[in-house]
């Protein structure tokens, strides 16, 4: 019998379907996977499991039983976990703190007593935890570790991971399943969002497949193939991003000893070197917090830096933001909510932004109304936003048609040099490979582009070369090769 | 909790200001109907009542500016209160130095330029040290409120008067207006007009008001499109505390002709509800300063029905926050 | 109160200081931004007069006073958390609607006066010493505490592990308004009757000691303490010269003001507001 099960699934956000009768059913000790692209409905039913929305229609049983989950908390009550993508750790509070949060034991807390239970959870797990320190200083292996432990803090025994990899390196997601394969044995079902499927091969029994929120299939891991199952997650046969040789003659961007000091007052990026050659996608690989963001940031200008940096033969260190955006810098931004828009605001007042200053745009004192018009159209219609007008609050669309457009606009005004914090995030894997496409576009008229993923995999199929950063440190590899880059990326080598 | 549907959240709210009002005026004793016509018609009652519309109308119209750049911004400048008196008190002692159409026009300078000044520290702090505009504008009033209260009971008190007030200027030396009909308009008023109407076109068709409402509505997107945040916030206060001033120097050598303790009703604070009641269209701002006016003005009459002035201020304050309740609401149900 | 000394004075300041500037903590800790603890005090100073007076009774008083602070505070948690209406924007409201709201009372019914022998000021000093370490206590060693620093920091996150943010902030709010209620009933007990603006910015005062203080109990304290000096020591002083200098009143009342604005542009220690604060 199913420790879990979902039956006829539907979950409607005003027109929206999320949800159309999908099922789910998961056995007890298993390590089930839910496969899908961005969108596919995945997430929205492991937030219907674990309470935090109720379904316009459908059962949820558990243990054979049926529940009505009022919220989260009556969820965590029946034992069910969940570790979503973006950690629920408070960086401000301490470990131990931050592991009792909503579940700790009485009104007043036996501080000594929870530190015992906390460093039993750890040792059991092989972790181990300064637990009066600030949960800010921990990374984020050592986050998601905490959120493990915060699941066997609440004794639950259904536990959803929602992509738990997505910000750490190959060796730390080998050693995370590691744990969750110990705690499988222990009597603990997992159930796993994931959108990687070495992952799915190699540690799940069963996985199921939602395409577009319809169930597709269904099938233990032992019955499918990598290629088959790539091909029931898009709903068509992918060809191969076609590869291709460059070899850059001028370079773009060129930075030598290239320091950035962080937030914290260490050095972010430690005496980086490296040249974008004009038509080259250059990818940088590495973990979440290794200097991706700082470096990022010094380029367009928001931070400051030490060393030379110099584009189209133009010393950066002079220039202001403004005048970067003027020279050809664009940025898709990591943090599109706060970085790259105005909610409340029409696609067509976004359109502008960041390009508010050039004489294109400029008419007098003002914006050139008809041009914009003009513009916004183009960004638009260039990755299928998908919007009822120009006019339309950009806040009221997907986050995937949020990306579209954002992409559409850095591409847009003759870009020098593309920024690329994870470009394809929210996005399907056909609207990636048309980003990936247009940024290739922009490149062979002459841009330059420095793309950041925590995906590895999506580096090695579109970059035409690989820098991997760590810990500050940015280094070349000789190939791209996915395991001498994998250990690049922690520094074991 | 499903949340109910917007006009019933806000028709219950709306309901209970209702209600409070109706039994604040029951308790008074005074028929309601009489209170609120008095309340609203008294403005029109006579020249006189008029005219002391006029007179509130100015500075709130001013201030409203002044308001509502800050907020375009992102920034409360509660501080408009202490520019203000800042810029009235400095208005009123340049005007008596100098006398004639120049202490007029220096007169309003002088103003402007104190209440840019104690907008400064304020200023300096959020833009580059990251405090809290809102605390150190509150911080900045307290210190405005004793500092004028204490320059005008001892150094530049008339010492023939016999209460807290400078020399009154003659009238020779006050911005004067046109007559028409019975009613003596201002010049300062076209001048507040004019302002809010600048103001208007500046921030909806020039890149820098395009600049100034991104800084507001997310200053980390606006620091990604190349806007010098820091610089933008520092000279929003900056401006903002410029204009409040001149609303100072201007009721101090149009209409007030003297600094006393006492110069502001609070006008200041008024004028966030003012800019606030605006909505998003700084035009909005001329309205609403008239609806304050008049209802500052009703707050007098009211008071020959036997009831407190404060139910003015209660009625405003209830106006306000149903106002905000509903545009928030509206905002965020576009947004689906 | 030209008889008071100097010490007692100081620490009946505090004690008003104190009260309301914690009632600020437990607020602004839970993420609420408030700049109506002045208008929360004001209220309560005028209801505790107006009933403790018309009844005779101070324990009646005080209830009601207690219970209009209260209530004001339940309208601030409805407009934030449920009106979604900006925290800034609420709390000047909430300040407004109290200024017209105790004039009217005020003028319309009898003078508010209280009885002679209202409560004891000990007993306020009580509560504050309570309150002092009780938050300690809440913040460090409690479920409550730190599901309220939580809600303060991360509302979002919060949510995620289980905590209601809308319920914990509501007991936050119904905390800062009983705190203010005791300060403003404090305020009114100490000048036996009620007038227009009784409470004289004493509610931002706290405001200011709540940041000078860092959000910390203990040293939130210790900013009303310093504060609550300075006021005593302008009555003390009344224009007298100090060392030699004739200081005026102005001076040392607006002295508090000054000192936060110093410490705000970072010249004395800077502090780190809760990162929740003012976020719906």
């Amino acid at each position: 019998m199913s420790i879990v099960a979902l039956e006829g699934i539907t979950q409607r956000f005003g027109d929206f379907v999320a949800l159309d009768n999908v099922s789910l059913h998961v056995q007890k000790g298993d390590l089930h996977a839910v496969v899908g692209e961005n969108g596919a409905g995945k997430t929205t039913l492991m937030r219907i499991l674990y309470g935090a929305l109720s379904p316009s229609s459908g059962t949820v049983s558990v243990r054979g039983q049926q529940r009505n989950y009022r919220s989260s908390r009556d969820a965590i009550a029946d034992r069910i976990g969940m570790v979503s993508q973006h950690y629920a750790i408070i960086p401000e509070l301490t470990c131990l703190q931050n592991l009792m949060l909503g579940a700790e034991e009485g009104a007043v807390m036996n501080l000594a007593a929870c530190r015992t239970r906390a460093d039993d959870l750890a040792s059991r797990m092989g972790f181990s935890f300064d637990w009066s320190a600030k949960a800010e200083t921990l990374g984020p292996a050592g986050a998601q570790k905490l959120e493990i432990l915060k699941l066997l803090w609440r004794n639950a025994e259904i536990m959803i991971l929602d992509e738990p990899t997505a910000m750490l390196s190959p060796r730390d997601a080998d050693a995370l399943f590691e744990s969750l394969k110990k705690l499988a044995q222990d009597g603990a079902t997992v159930i796993l969002v994931t959108h990687r499927l070495p992952e799915v091969m190699d540690y799940c029994q069963n996985v199921t497949v939602l395409r577009g929120g319809k169930l597709i299939t269904h099938q233990a891991v032992t019955e499918v193939t990598k290629p088959e199952l790539a091909e029931l997650i898009v709903g068509h046969a992918l060809t191969e991003f076609p590869s291709r040789e460059v070899t850059p003659t001028e370079a773009v961007l060129s930075v030598q000893n290239f320091s950035v000091i962080g937030d914290r007052g260490d050095e972010a990026v430690k005496g980086a070197s490296f040249q974008i050659g004009k038509g080259e996608l250059v990818g940088l690989a590495g973990v979440d917090g290794n200097g991706q963001r700082e470096l990022f940031h010094a380029l367009l200008g928001t931070r400051g830096f030490h060393g030379l940096a110099n584009l189209n033969g133009e010393d950066l260190a002079q220039n202001s933001t403004r005048d970067r955006i003027e020279a050809g810098v664009r940025i898709i931004a990591e943090d599109r909510h706060d970085e790259a828009i105005v909610e409340d605001w029409s696609l067509a007042d976004n359109a502008v932004l960041g390009f508010q200053r050039l004489p294109s745009f400029r008419a007098g004192p003002g914006i050139n109304e008809a041009y914009k018009a003009e513009r916004v159209q183009e960004y638009i219609t260039r990755f299928n936003t998908k919007c009822t007008s120009a006019a339309q609050p950009i806040g009221s669309l997907s986050g995937g048609n949020q990306q579209r457009f954002v992409a559409a606009r850095a591409l847009g005004e003759s870009p020098s040099l593309v920024l690329a914090f994870q470009p394809a995030r929210g996005l399907d894997i056909d609207a990636t490979r048309a980003v990936y496409q247009g940024l290739r576009e922009v490149c062979e008229r002459g841009a330059g582009a420095l793309i950041v993923s925590f995906d590895l995999d999506e580096l090695l199929e579109f970059c035409d070369r690989i820098l991997v950063i760590n810990g500050g440190l940015i280094s070349s590899p000789a190939a791209k090769k996915r395991a001498e880059i994998g250990q690049l990326m922690v520094g074991a080598k | 909790m499903k949340p109910l549907p917007l006009a019933m959240r806000i028709g219950i709210l709306g309901l209970t200001c209702a209600i409070i009002v109706l039994i604040a005026l029951m308790t008074s004793g005074a028929n309601p109907a009489e209170v609120m016509t008095a309340l609203l018609t008294d403005t029109f009652r006579s020249p006189t009542a008029f005219a002391d519309t006029l007179k509130r109308f100015c500075p709130y119209m001013i201030l409203g500016v002044a308001v509502f750049w800050a907020l375009r911004a992102g920034l409360f400048n509660i501080g408009v209160e202490g520019q203000f008196l800042m810029g009235g008190m400095a208005g009123t002692v340049v005007a008596l130095q100098i006398g004639g159409l120049g202490g007029v026009i220096l007169g309003a300078l002088a103003g402007t330029l104190v209440g840019a000044l104690w907008a400064l520290p304020a200023a300096w702090i959020r833009a580059y040290r990251g405090g809290h505009e809102v605390i150190s504008t509150i911080m900045l009033n307290m210190i405005a409120f004793q500092l004028s209260n204490h320059l005008v009971s001892g150094p530049i008190m008339d010492p023939e008067a016999g209460f807290p007030t400078t020399k009154t200027l003659p009238p020779e030396s006050m911005l004067s207006g046109i007559q028409i009909g019975d009613v003596n308009v201002n010049w300062a008023l076209g001048l507040g007009i004019g302002i809010v109407v600048a103001f208007g076109w500046w921030l909806r068709r020039t890149v820098a008001g395009y600049e100034l409402s991104v800084t507001g509505a997310n200053s980390t997107a606006g620091a990604f499109a190349g806007i010098d945040v820091r610089r933008t916030t520092f000279s929003a206060l900056m401006a903002s505390g410029a204009v409040a001033g001149l609303g100072g120097g201007l009721q101090a050598v149009a209409f007030e002709g003297r600094f006393f303790m006492g110069f502001s009703t609070g006008y200041g604070f008024d004028a966030l509800g003012v800019a606030i009641l605006a909505g998003s269209n700084p035009l909005g701002i001329i309205p609403s300063a008239f609806a304050y006016g008049l209802l500052q003005q009703g707050a007098l009459a009211v008071q020959t029905l036997h009831v407190p002035p404060g139910i003015a201020t209660l009625i405003l304050s209830l106006l306000v926050i149903l106002f905000s309740a509903f545009r928030y609401a509206k905002v965020r149900h576009s947004n689906g | 109160m030209g008889d008071l000394s100097f010490v007692t004075n100081w620490g009946m300041f505090t004690a008003i200081l104190g009260l309301a500037a914690l009632g600020g903590m437990f607020s602004e800790r839970s993420g609420i931004v408030n700049i109506a603890l002045e208008g929360k005090m004001l209220m309560a100073a005028c209801i505790t007069a107006l009933v403790g007076g018309v009844s005779g009774s101070p324990i009646l008083g005080l209830s009601a006073g207690l219970a209009s602070a209260v209530l004001l505070s339940l309208s601030h948690w409805a407009l934030t958390q449920f009106y979604q209406v900006d925290h800034i924007v609420s709390g000047m409201g909430i300040n407004l609607f109290a200024y017209g709201a105790t004039n009217f009372i005020a003028l319309t019914f009898i003078k508010p006066e209280v009885p002679n022998q209202f409560l004891p000021i000990p007993f306020y000093f009580g509560c504050l010493a309570l309150s002092i370490g009780a938050s300690w206590f809440m913040f460090s060693r409690m479920r409550a505490g730190l599901r309220l620093l939580a809600v303060g920091e991360n509302p979002d996150k919060a949510r995620t592990t289980g905590i209601e943010p809308l319920q914990v902030r509501l007991w936050a709010l119904v905390l800062a308004g009983i705190l203010c209620g005791l300060s403003g009933s404090l305020i009114v007990t100490n000048s036996g009757s009620f007038g227009d603006n009784l409470t004289a910015g004493r509610g931002f005062i706290a405001l200011a000691a709540l940041i000078l203080g860092g959000w910390r109990p203990l040293s939130v304290a210790l900013a009303c303490l310093a504060f609550a000096a300075f006021e005593a020591a302008q009555i003390q002083f009344q224009g007298a010269p100090v060392l030699g200098y004739q200081l005026p009143a102005a001076f040392w009342k607006s002295l508090p003001f000054l000192i936060t604005l110093i410490a705000m542009a970072g010249l004395v220690g800077r502090t780190k507001a809760p990162s929740g604060l003012g976020k719906i």
